[in-house]
């Protein structure tokens, strides 16, 4: 069998072997807890304000605007729930976002909704973008606290975010982003884009998984979401992950240095990938082109087949990627995403998400180019009439 | 190169080794576990379909070493089975949804899944053998599983591979040890109806159709010259030979005889108004060519009762009559009425109604 082809990137990356040294001391000799006094914990305190430091530089942030926590979840969580709470009081109930979120999100909104908040989702156009109209109505004065992803996980298309910030900081309304898929791929700068808060997770970027940051600007309030010590200014109670910190900031650096290259590269690999595959699957639908898209995430839906089946035959002949999202017992249910931008149910079922990344070359994509075709043509053979 | 063999695994004991067995076997196994309907958060873990018996396969083909895939068939078996399911308690019949999944679900909906990843087989954890192409029942007639795999398309069995069929129980158990598959070894066995979350088949029904629906709403108890004799809470609750929750004082035990669902009346009688000489059975399917009126069968009118002997006295499209050499008792619409040549499976049929009076035989 050929080498396999990992084109689920934007599921999870494999730890970068510069993140994985960075991190290695802090499992060995430099095991100390950075709240400890003495000589151990100095230098674990040392390594994980210098990791804050270096987190901080990326997104153009001050390192006491850097919170980690355990992952994306956490931060988009405690960017939603924790400002809503600190908010309540100010006669702002309404928590705004769009239905394209990740789950992360959208599970923290609805938790808002249960706590008595006011649920609002923006509407989006065919290519997942807010609407402006709907920015317009939507992020009055009562709201509390905006919610935006960058980059879509399932589609890769671009909001426009600095414009969204700019409006919700026109009515007061705390911004947030998520751009767990966007850090890396777009430009991010908190000096120049007036967002308040914004998560990005390590796992996605070459770093291990169970580390994320919430950046967090300065005056933003914001109530802690667990209680305990006074670690991160009582933010983020408990032992700090230092280890992990540290390779989220190693990883984080090395995608801000690669980034323009990376773009473009993957951009081009993804690009080829499109254009051979509508030249021999000329019905296959594109979703979200024609707007801005970050370079690594394509979604192609195929009239004819369906996404389950299909994703079993490409792991079969070695090759990864992934379709809507996976419940808990691992199966698939349809795509909220391609739902909400109006997809019908039927294209949506066929829908396949390949996302690039450190592992795909050239001979990644020859090979898909190869086998998808084939397998298409087979499951419209054997599709009932 | 190897054939691909598609193993519909639920976690438990009997389709882990029978994946295991195929292994060893030398097939390229694929496993795959079937998502046939989500009770959310409310219902505690089910010995079967529930998230851990998912992860329980999965980890059975790890340790395997083959794929493993999860398979969303949730709304097409609500489709053919949980819906059919309802609709024919609401008619005041007893169904058999675990003959429906088999003939819809595992040996149609998933061997359109077996051929889309080019599986040459499709492979159960069923007690039934396959012996020259045709379906014969299991070895041990303590676990026989025959009587639930009369609907399956005929064109299919060429494809089908029941590795556990020729064992009892018990050597699979002692198979699974063997092959240290320790996690499912000893599981317990499942009972219940998969999808019927605490054994109460009519929260399903209430569920569906309301808790007001007809089935589950009050009616006469009555005898065969009408006599109302007391009350009952819903006919959904009642199967013919169903002795539980009836009114006593007569003497005798008395046993449901009937069901009419338009009046909502359960009609209750002595054993021996159970007692039936004719079966006529629709939705037929055959396993084989359908032998000849007059033909001597064995039939077999529920899981676990024991065969009985009869003619086929008549056949017109999916419906056939069978004369019973002796009176069989409790035939039950909506069960299945499965016929055999000895230990081979000829095709069945739903049960549509007994029939007291000896059917005129076929000249």
């Amino acid at each position: 069998m050929p080498e396999p082809v990992y084109l689920d990137h934007a599921a999870t990356t494999p730890v970068r072997e510069e993140v994985l040294a960075a991190m290695l001391p802090f499992f060995g000799p430099r095991f100390g807890n950075p709240s400890s006094v003495h000589r151990w914990g100095r230098e674990a305190r040392t390594a994980l304000d210098e990791a804050r430091e270096r987190v901080g530089r990326c997104l153009g942030a001050s390192p006491d605007e850097v919170v980690f926590t355990s992952c994306g979840t956490e931060a988009d969580n405690m960017a939603l729930i924790g400002v809503w709470r600190a908010r309540r009081d100010e006669g702002r109930r309404a928590a705004v976002s769009t239905p394209i979120e990740h789950k992360a999100v959208l599970g923290a909104l609805h938790q808002v909704s249960k706590e008595g908040g006011e649920e609002r989702l923006l509407a989006v156009d065919a290519s997942g973008q807010v609407t402006a109209a709907s920015a317009e109505s939507l992020l009055r004065d009562d709201v509390a606290v905006c919610s935006v992803m960058w980059v879509n996980n399932e589609i890769g298309t671009v909001q426009d975010v600095p414009a969204l910030a700019q409006r919700a900081k026109e009515r007061g309304i705390v911004f947030h982003s998520d751009a767990v898929q966007a850090f890396g791929k777009v430009a991010i700068d908190a000096r120049s884009t007036p967002f308040d808060m914004l998560s990005i997770s390590g796992h996605k970027i070459g770093a291990p998984k169970g580390i994320g940051a919430l950046y967090l600007r300065r005056g933003t309030p914001m109530e802690a979401l667990m209680f305990g010590g006074a670690q991160d200014r009582g933010r983020r109670p408990g032992t700090e992950n230092v280890a992990m910190a540290v390779g989220l900031a190693c990883a984080a650096e090395l995608a801000v240095a690669e980034r323009e290259e990376e773009v473009q590269r993957l951009g081009a690999l993804r690009d080829r990938l499109e254009a051979s595959l509508l030249a021999r699957v000329p019905d296959a639908v594109i979703h979200g082109r024609g707007v801005p898209r970050a370079p690594h995430v394509t979604n192609i839906s195929i009239p004819g087949t369906e996404s389950e089946s299909m994703l079993i035959a490409l792991d079969l002949r070695g090759i990864a990627c992934s379709a809507g999202s996976a419940c808990q017992s691992g199966s698939i249910n349809p795509s909220h995403v391609l739902e909400a931008i109006g997809v019908p149910a039927d294209v949506a079922k066929s829908a396949l998400r390949l996302s690039l990344g450190a592992l795909t070359t050239d001979a990644s994509i020859d090979r898909v180019v190869e086998v998808l075709p084939m397998l298409v043509e087979k499951a419209r053979r054997l599709a009932p009439a | 190169m190897r054939e691909r063999v598609l193993v519909a695994m639920s976690g438990g004991v009997d389709s882990s080794v029978a994946a295991a067995l195929l292994v060893r076997q030398g097939y390229d196994v694929v496993g795959a576990t079937m998502k046939l309907f989500c009770h959310g958060d409310d219902v505690p873990d089910r010995p079967c379909c529930s998230l851990d018996s998912v992860n329980d396969a999965r980890r059975i083909c790890e340790q395997l070493g083959v794929p493993h895939y999860v398979l969303n068939l949730e709304s097409a078996f609500g489709h053919d089975v949980v819906r059919d399911f309802v609709d024919e308690y609401a008619r005041g019949r007893t169904p058999i949804p675990c003959v429906r999944c088999n003939t819809f679900t595992k040996f149609r909906d998933l061997v359109r899944k077996a051929d889309a990843i080019d599986a040459r087989w499709i492979a159960t954890g069923h007690y039934a053998r396959m012996i020259d192409g045709a379906l014969h029942r299991g070895l041990d007639p303590a676990k026989d599983q025959s009587y639930f795999l009369w609907g399956i398309d005929r064109n299919v069995l060429s494809r089908m591979l029941l590795p556990v069929g020729a064992q009892t129980k018990a050597q699979t158990r002692a198979v699974a040890h063997e092959l240290g598959l320790e996690l499912i070894a000893e599981k317990r066995e499942s009972q219940d109806i998969c999808f019927v979350p605490d054994g109460d088949h009519t929260r399903i029904i209430a569920r569906q159709l309301g808790a007001d629906a007809p089935a589950l709403s009050r009616g006469p108890i009555v005898r065969r010259d009408g006599t109302v004799v007391g009350e009952h809470e819903g006919f959904a609750r009642y199967t013919v030979g169903q002795r539980r929750g009836l009114p006593g004082g007569f003497g005798e035990p008395m046993f449901v005889v009937a069901i009419e669902p338009e009046s909502r009346t359960v009609v209750i009688g002595p054993r021996e108004e159970l007692l039936g000489r004719g079966v006529v059975a629709r939705e037929v399917n055959w396993l084989v060519d359908p032998p000849p009126l007059g033909t001597e069968l064995s039939v077999q009118i529920r899981h676990r009762s024991r065969a009985a002997s009869g003619v086929l006295v008549r056949r017109d499209g999916g419906e056939v009559e069978l004369a019973l050499d002796e009176p069989v008792s409790a035939i039950s619409p909506g069960q299945s009425m499965v016929l055999y040549d000895g230990a081979r499976v000829l095709g069945g049929g739903v049960i549509e109604r007994g029939r007291r009076a000896l059917p005129v035989r076929a000249a």
